[in-house]
């Protein structure tokens, strides 16, 4: 089944706890907030309670962390199960999860475990997509996760490989910018190069983040204001690409409701004209 | 095995430290090691799972003392790896450890922390539904009253200690001493969520612990009595009992609406 892409809907945050009252008491000028899927699993109590509310004044974006798409062992339909039910409650925009395998078997890593760049790892990755939205009825946007490793058996960049699996599937990416730094710097390549080689057809949303600088290395932290160089590779994308659903995703060491704000403005700023939302209605 | 198979399956056994040959997978790079590179993950793995536990079991951490939390956050992730794609069921096994697995078996208060916690988080999520008001009982007819089935609010958890678990975690909640372990007696505990959203504990006699026991069971308001009345040694003082315990789970949202409708 052929899916359409997600219309531009703006600039988005997202949706943590501690922010809920502020949100609710200050109505902030946000486009959209994006949930955890899975944080929403849950049957009720204070989750859906503010939730509830707030999609009852701003559009809602669900973003997973476990399903694992990558695995190779069984797909999970279980979770699938959760998270249709979910989707069928929240009502989101679009969902988007993670390009990586977190879990295999009954053995979970709660973390975003990279994917081996070959030819073995697209036809699964084609087949698995293809159950995924088949199950789901709706089309499922990717992330780029953050990397420290390569591997071995890697046959292609990791922008090839993203190319080539829009190709194969039409499916689409969210592309976190800061993923693509965090990457580049421990991988030495150039971050322009990944974001210029992506067709522009692929990007459905862009995430900026921060992320925590240890020298050698760089971990994609979520837990940092975002770096000027990951500000300056959103602004040369912007310039040169038409409007793409962008947001702040910030997930520990949570700063005031209005700092978080201050860089949704930042990002507005950077963004031509045409990406502004009563501009593009 | 396929290739991608067998990289996965290598991946996750070095994160459980099971194998050290996981590095040959990776390929060489300027600045860090294979080693280091795989120790990044392998780290990762280990405090984001040791943070959930940190986060979900707050007070027990303090009461351990850093050393022996350490130790215990260990044993568990080797003993029951995760197995649930909700970070929140990954310290569901928790209590069950530290009543079975020595140094921590030895303290019976440990576990029982453990559970007092655990069944917090389970009332805090726990479904939402219509809760029983007390113009539902006014409209049900004299007769009808011992056969009503009342049904427990999705949020209502029964605990009973045999240590003062509970009372330990109030105390360092509130940045006081926690006070001996040992308890004359046991003592029952009812967790639930309020109407306002808050999650809340409160003590309860053997009688109401009887009746709500009852009512878990699904048995209906008649022999809930009867439990009250055997415990309380007669009749009359046991429906002055039942009526306490109704007036003080309605004014809490203990029942479901649904329960008598």
């Amino acid at each position: 089944m052929k899916y359409s892409p997600p219309s531009f809907a703006g600039f988005g945050l997202g949706l943590r706890t501690c922010y809920f009252e502020e949100i609710l008491t200050t109505e902030p000028n946000v486009d959209w907030f994006e949930i955890i899927s899975e944080n929403y699993f849950v049957s009720g109590g204070k989750p859906w309670h503010y939730l509830s509310q707030i999609k009852e004044r701003y559009p809602i974006v669900m973003h997973g962390v476990s399903m694992s798409i990558g695995s190779t062992t069984e797909v999970n339909f279980d979770y699938l199960r959760k998270l249709k039910q979910t989707i069928e409650r929240v009502q989101p925009l679009w969902i988007s999860d993670h390009l990586c395998f977190s879990s295999l078997g009954d053995f979970n890593s709660h973390d975003l475990l990279p994917m081996p760049y070959t030819e073995e790892s697209l036809d699964h990755l084609c087949k698995r997509l293809l159950i995924v939205q088949d199950f789901l009825e709706r089309p499922l946007i990717l992330e780029n996760v953050s990397s420290y490793l390569t591997y071995q058996a890697s046959e292609m960049s990791e922008w090839e490989f993203l190319t080539e699996l829009h190709q194969r599937t039409q499916c689409q990416f969210l592309l976190d910018i800061n993923n693509v730094y965090v990457s580049a710097r421990n991988h030495q390549f150039d971050p322009s190069e990944f974001l210029n080689a992506m067709p522009t057809s692929s990007i459905a949303q862009i995430h900026l983040a921060g992320h925590s600088d240890f020298g050698t290395h760089i971990i994609d932290t979520h837990d940092q204001p975002i770096c000027d160089e990951v500000w300056q590779l959103f602004a040369d994308f912007a310039q040169t690409h038409p409007p793409v659903n962008t947001m702040i995703e910030r997930d520990d060491n949570f700063p005031a409701f209005k700092e978080l704000m201050s860089e949704l403005e930042q990002a507005r700023s950077l963004a031509p004209t045409s990406w502004r939302m009563n501009e593009y209605a | 095995m396929s290739t991608l198979e067998r990289l996965q399956h290598d991946f996750v056994a070095m994160l459980q430290g099971k194998n050290a040959d996981f590095a040959q997978h990776i390929a060489q790079q300027k600045g860090l090691s294979c080693e280091q590179r795989s120790e990044i993950y392998q780290n990762a793995y280990q405090i984001r799972l040791k943070k959930v536990l940190e986060q979900d079991h707050e007070m027990l951490g303090l009461y351990l003392g850093d050393e022996l939390f350490d130790s215990m956050v260990e044993t568990y992730l080797s003993t029951y790896p995760s197995k649930s794609a909700s970070l929140r069921e990954f310290g569901e096994r928790l209590p069950q450890l530290l009543r079975e697995q020595s140094p921590f078996k030895e303290h019976g208060i440990l576990s029982e922390m453990a559970q007092f916690e655990r069944l917090l988080l389970h009332a805090f999520d726990a479904a939402d539904g219509p809760v029983l008001e007390l113009t539902d009982l006014q409209s049900i007819e004299q007769a009808s009253w011992p056969n009503i089935i009342l049904k427990l609010h999705d949020s209502v958890h029964l605990l009973t200690c045999q240590f003062s678990a509970v009372e330990s975690w109030q105390a360092l909640k509130n940045d006081s001493s926690p006070p001996a372990p040992e308890l004359h007696t046991h003592r029952h505990w009812l967790i639930a969520r309020a109407p306002d959203k808050r999650t809340g504990f409160y003590p309860i006699s053997e009688c109401h612990f009887q009746c709500l026991t009852s009512i878990k069971q699904g048995l209906p308001f008649g022999f809930v009595c009867e439990a009250a009345a055997g415990v309380a040694g007669d009749q009359q003082q046991g429906t002055i009992e039942v009526m306490q315990l109704l007036q003080q789970g309605i004014e809490l949202g203990w029942f479901l609406k649904t329960s008598v409708t």
